[in-house]
This record gives C-alpha cells, structure tokens and sequence, in this order.
C-alpha cells in the first residue's frame, strides 16, 4: 500500500446539483498532494468526505488503507484544518492545544510539552498562557494549526491552509509542511492559489465543478500541457529585430517579453519554419526554447471553459 | 472513554475558571439576600398608612375601629403587619368629600373610611384610597369594622360594655406543616419560602445551565470546531460530554449555595447583616431523604432539557435563531412558575399532581412540592420513573438531531428536513 488516500468513483449529490462527481485520485504516501479548483469546485466536500464529515453518495475512499466510514480509528491518525477556521476563544492558547491532543489519544503532559515547543517554534512563545481571544487572527490560525499536527499524525489534510496568512506566516506554514514530507508523513491541501501550489506540491489533482480535470504528477503535468509557446531572445539588433517580429503574423501572436520577445504558436503548428525565419536575420538568436506553463496557465486553459463562478449551493445539509 | 472525559473536563474547567462563574457564585446568594432584605423590611414596616374616618356611625363604633386599627399588631403578627395614623372626622362625606380627594391626591393621606350612619345595621362601609389592591390593609380594615359593628350591636343586645370587648377579641391561628415523620415543621411562611426559593433556583439552574449547553454547541458549530472533534470521537459522546460538563458545574454551584445556607444560618450574625428572614434560615433544616429527591428531580430535569437544547443548538446557526425556537423549550419549564400559588398552596391537589407527573414540567413542580408537602412516594417514583423514560427518549432523538446538525451548514432545517436528519443518522 503505497498510497496514503485513494479515491475511486466518488460522488456527493445535492438535491439541486452535483458537488463531486466520480471524482479518482491517488495520494502517495510521503509526498505534498495539491487539490486545486475554483471556488465551489467540491475542493472542500471531497475533503470533508474524506474525514467522513459527510457522508458520500457513491464510490470508495480508502485512508491509509481504511475505510474512514467504517470506524472513527483511522482519523485520529489524520491531522484535519476545516476550512473555516476558528478555536475556543475563551480558552487558554495552550490548553487548546492541548485539548485537541488529548482528543487524538496524547497523554497530558506529553501534549504540553509538545504544545510549548510548536508555540516556541512558530513564533507565539511569548502567549502561552493568553487567551485565544486577545491573539491576532493570524496568531490563531497559527494556534489551530499547531492543533492539527500536534499528534503528529501520519497524514494531514489542509483545507486551504494558506489563506488569511501573511507571507511570513506562509512561509512557516510551507516549511512545516515540507519538513513533515521530509519525515515520510504525507500532506494533502486543497487551495486555488497555484503559484504556491507549484512551489509545494509533488502531485496535483485539479477539478472543478466537482470533475477532475486532470491530476498527476506537477512534473508530468507541465510536460504534457507544455503548449506551443516559444520564447526568443537576440543579440543586440534591436532596431531590425523590432521590425522583424512586429511585422510577423505567420507562425503565431508575437508580443515583446522580457529581454526578448514570445510567440505563441496554434497548438498543432510547427515551429521550425520560424527558426529559418530567424536563422536568415543578420542578428544572432542567443536563446530560442519552448516555455513552460505556469500551473496558473493550465489552470486557466483547462477550467476556464468549465467555470461558472461562485457556484457553490447555498443549502448544504448533509 | 478518555475522550469523553477529556470533554467533560473541559467545558467544566472553562465554566469553573471563568470570571463569571466566580461572581455568579458569589454574588447571586448577596443579591437574593439582598432582596429579602429589602421585602422583609417593607414587609415589615408595612407602611405607615394615614387614614381618615368619615365617622357617621352611632357613638362608639368609631372610636373601636380607630382603636383596633392604631394598636399595633401583635410581633407574632408576622412580618408584614401594617400600622395606620387615623384621624377621625364627624362632618358628612358629602361635606368633605371634596377637600378628602383633594388630600388624596397630594399625599397627605392614603384614603378614607366611610362610615355611613346605619353601619350597624347594614354592615357595610365604603373604603376608597390610592391602592385600594393591598389585601392586607383592606383585610385589616374589614376586622377593624367588624369589630367596632360587632360591639355596637352585642351592646344594643343588652351586654354590658366591659364585657364586651373580651367577647369580640379575635382568635389567633398558628400554623405548622406535618412532614412525613409526622412531626411539626415550618409554618405556613417558612415552607412558601422554601417551596418558593427551591422552585425558582430548580427553574433558573436547568435555564441558566441548559442555554449554556446550547451556546456551547452553537459554539463548536458555527467555528467548525466540531468538525475537528468528531474526526477523533462518536458525536453523541461530544453531546453527553457536554451536558456533563455543563451538570457538574451547576452542580458545583448549587452545592457552594447549600453549604453557604448552612454556614449562614449557623451563624446568626450573618443572617442578620443581609437581613435574611430568621423563617428561611429555619427551612434551610430539610431531611436528606427529600433533599437527595429534589437533586434528584433537578438533574434529571437538566439533562432532559438541556438534551433539547444541544439538540436546538445544532439545528441552528445562530442564537438568534435560537431565540425563535427557545419559547417551546422554555414554556414547559417556565409553566410551574406561573402555577406557583397554586402548586405551593395545595401541594396535594390536582394541578401540583398532574404537573408533577408530566416529565417536562415535572421538575420544577416537584421540587415545589417536595418543600411543602409529605407528597406520596408513590407519586415521587412515578414521576421519577416518567421522567427518566422522557430523558433516555428524548436523548435518543435530540442525539440524532445533534449528530447530524452540528456537522450542517447553510440554513436552517424546515420540519421536514429535521425528519430527515433523524432518519439519516
């Protein structure tokens, strides 16, 4: 068993519409899995499915080789952040933790000093012992996170843990992440920011309204939605260089780009009659390559057709 | 069965630690002493009423009435006996009726006492004041005029008048409840006390502690925290937690109140301080037999009603929406309250014994009952019996509701919807 969550025909039917539907995937154990989407995509259905928060239509769901429907033991090897956020307000920073720690089977003690550590760690040593309600939101994201893993569970599913973050506070939050993939533990999170989709995740599942539209691994899925966009870059010339490209409408929309310029090509379309074109200037071509696409690109390319926006329901009982 | 603990631990620790609970606590039994204070002292004082007679009546019946009225009451009179300041006029009503009203009016005097000039005969007088609602004044007028008509016409029969007064002196009634020992308790004043205070503290707890059940689901709802907590335990469990953790620390309350009663009726300086009626301080003395029924009746009645409130909490989103349902679960409670008079006044009868047996209502009637009267222990186990079926019934569905309601989101359930809930969970 190498996969630390399969998906296999999932569904999640409302009266009105759909919000998963059939949905497969794979997570390997060990790795950062990223479910990306738009909003109301059924990014956070599918995970609350997988906590058995829900209770699907249709399909199977093996988490760490279990069936979470079939007995509660196998979710307190998970580490779960909901969506929504929010901790007892009027507990004690600690004691939160701690709660939540004892909750998952750690022993009192073990689970304080644990707690006092992450705290340390993740910069709120100095409120210990305060109130969650005098803590920033930000600080009690910080808390509930610490929450989440603070069992050390073999699995950590996130539900769009980057939001309301600042960029420092994100850049814990992925180290944390990275060095819990470093100690062979497998975290999976849900978000529609691909940029840091792309600097975290090995694997991706990106779906919308509830349908995968692809999923796989990062690398593989950039070289099979490679495109046809060429980037091209001269040695000096820039005047002939200027009028050369400005007038060319053959091979593709040609626009200036950073030191150089960009053609983007009809997918099917051949590039090699353009590098004889640039062959024949009397400029040198210093760079001339394929470029890759952003998950952001790909992103846009494969849902855009697919999104209505702010789909999601407004009724959502179970 | 750790994480239940661990639950229960924490919804009494965040109670017990809060601020709230200290001054609740503490203040709450100040406050109540307080006010006793207060209505003993008015009680008391009664009042001085200053009353005007229209005296038209024929010699002697007027001077008996002002007399009866200004000699004041005897101390075993009770708290609440009223002095009076007459003044007697001899004119016509009609000739000071005007100038009476005026005085009325300005306050210089409560009212006036009519007494028509055939009042022996008729036995009829007109009393008209300000507040002609106070029974007691209206009561001590009623036995005034008695008495003055009452000698007039016993003299007209021919008795002497030194003999008369003796044969008009009124008789005097002491009261005594018989408890179950068929000793004599309290009278009839200390046990409305008691039936009254422990009625009221019953229904105040199980609302009090009940509501705080439901904000404490609302809570974990509405944060989402609930979804967390059910990953790692059985939502019912959550629930029993929770009104666990929530009953112990009523519990804890109640117990600091009775040991506080106790330490202030051993020491009597205290009891004086907050002026607390030395009649409470005696109650405070009931046999341990119908104190452990009383908790017995209250804790059943939390859990029956604060299962309807976890339940209600997790059917909504908001305590505003709460709030609309809140009338249906309150009402039952709230019904022994209104029939007080009548539950305490006829302990035996009819409405404290079907109130009593009706699980919802049962709790708060019961321990009225309890304080008052020897009420059959048939009828106790009855009661209790019901109650604890109502309890593990309506546990069942309210955690079926629970279950499925704390993890919902969006609007709240139609009637229908909640069906659903039940038969989906």
């Amino acid at each position: 068993m190498n996969d630390a969550l399969i998906l296999d025909g999932v569904s999640k039917r409302y009266s009105a519409h759909t919000a998963v539907d059939d949905l497969s995937l794979a997570v390997p154990t060990g790795t950062i899995y990223g479910i990306l989407g738009p909003n109301g995509a059924g990014k956070s259905t599918t995970l609350r499915m997988v906590m058995n928060i829900i209770a699907r239509d249709a399909g199977r769901i093996s988490l760490l080789g279990a069936d979470p429907a079939a007995g509660r033991g196998v979710l307190r090897r998970v580490g779960f952040l909901p969506e929504e956020r929010g901790i007892y307000r009027k507990m004690k920073v600690t004691d939160v933790i701690v709660f939540f720690a004892e909750l998952k089977g750690m022993e009192r003690r073990a689970a304080r000093a644990s707690a006092s550590e992450w705290l340390d760690r993740m910069g709120l040593g100095d409120w210990k012992q305060a109130k969650v309600e005098m803590l920033s939101k930000g600080m009690q994201q910080k808390v509930q996170f610490i929450a989440t893993v603070i069992h050390d569970p073999e699995l950590l599913i996130l539900d769009e843990p980057q939001s309301g973050l600042d960029p420092v506070n994100q850049e814990v939050l992925r180290d944390t992440m990275l060095d819990a993939r470093d100690r062979g533990k497998t975290v999976i999170f849900s978000t529609h920011n691909m940029e840091q989709a792309e600097q975290l995740c090995e694997h991706v599942c990106i779906i919308a309204q509830g349908r995968k539209v692809l999923d796989g691994r990062l690398r593989d899925v950039q070289r099979e939605n490679v495109g046809n966009r060429w980037y091209v870059e001269f040695d000096g010339g820039s005047d002939q260089v200027s009028r050369f490209m400005r007038g060319e409408t053959r091979y593709g929309a040609v626009a200036p780009h950073g030191e150089g310029w960009r053609v983007e090509m009809e997918p099917a379309a051949d590039p090699r009659p353009l590098m004889a074109a640039l062959a024949a200037l009397d400029v040198p071509v210093v760079r001339f390559e394929r470029e890759r696409k952003s998950l952001h690109e790909i992103f846009i390319d494969r849902v855009s057709g697919a999104v209505t926006p702010q789909r999601r329901p407004e009724v959502a009982h179970v | 069965m750790s994480e239940l603990m661990t639950i229960v631990r924490r919804e009494f620790l965040e109670r017990v630690r809060s601020r709230s609970f200290v001054l609740s606590t503490f203040l709450f039994p100040l406050l109540m002493g307080g006010l006793f204070g207060i209505l003993s002292r008015m009680g008391q004082g009664g009042g001085e009423r200053h009353l005007v007679i229209v005296d038209q009546a024929p010699a002697g019946v007027g001077q008996t009435v002002q007399q009866v009225l200004s000699t004041p009451a005897p101390p075993t009179g009770g708290d609440d006996a009223n002095s009076y300041r007459i003044e007697r006029v001899a004119r016509p009503l009609e000739q000071v009726r005007g100038e009476l009203i005026r005085r009325v009016q300005a306050k210089e005097i409560d009212g006036w006492l009519y007494l028509p000039a055939n009042v022996v005969q008729s036995g009829e007088a007109q009393y008209r004041a300000r507040n002609v609602a106070d029974f007691s004044v209206v009561g001590d007028l009623t036995r005034a005029v008695t008495r003055g008509v009452q000698a007039a016409r016993l003299q007209t029969s021919g008795i002497a008048p030194a003999q008369v007064a003796a044969l008009v002196q009124p008789a005097k009634l002491s009261t005594a409840a018989i408890t179950r020992k068929g000793e004599e308790g309290g009278d009839a004043k200390q046990t409305f006390w008691l039936a009254y205070i422990v009625g009221l503290l019953t229904y105040m707890m199980i609302l009090i502690y009940g509501m705080n059940v439901l904000r404490s689901v609302l809570e974990e709802k509405t944060n989402k925290i609930a979804e967390v907590i059910v990953s790692s335990m059985n939502a019912s469990h959550l629930m029993l937690g929770k009104i666990l953790g929530v009953g112990s620390v009523a519990l804890l309350q109640v117990g600091i109140w009775a040991g506080l009663t106790v330490a202030t009726s051993r020491s009597g300086t205290l009891a004086a301080r907050f002026h607390i009626p030395e009649s409470m301080m005696k109650s405070a003395s009931v046999p341990p037999a119908t104190l452990a029924v009383t908790l017995a009746f209250f804790v059943l009645g939390f859990f029956l009603y604060s299962a309807v409130y976890a339940a209600l909490g997790a059917a909504v989103n908001s305590e505003q929406e709460a709030q609309q349902f809140q009338i249906f679960a309150i009402l039952p409670l709230v019904l022994p309250v209104l029939f007080l008079v009548r539950i305490v006044g006829d302990p035996l009868g009819r409405v404290a014994t079907v109130l009593g047996l009706i699980p919802f209502t049962a709790p708060v009637t019961m321990a009225m009952r309890l304080a008052t009267a020897p009420v059959p222990p048939a009828q106790i186990a009855a009661s209790l019996g019901l109650l604890a079926v109502t309890v593990l019934a309506v546990a069942w569905i309210a955690g079926k509701i629970y279950r499925v309601g704390i993890l919902s989101t969006g609007k709240k359930p139609s009637l229908a919807e909640l069906g659903q809930w039940l038969r989906t969970a």
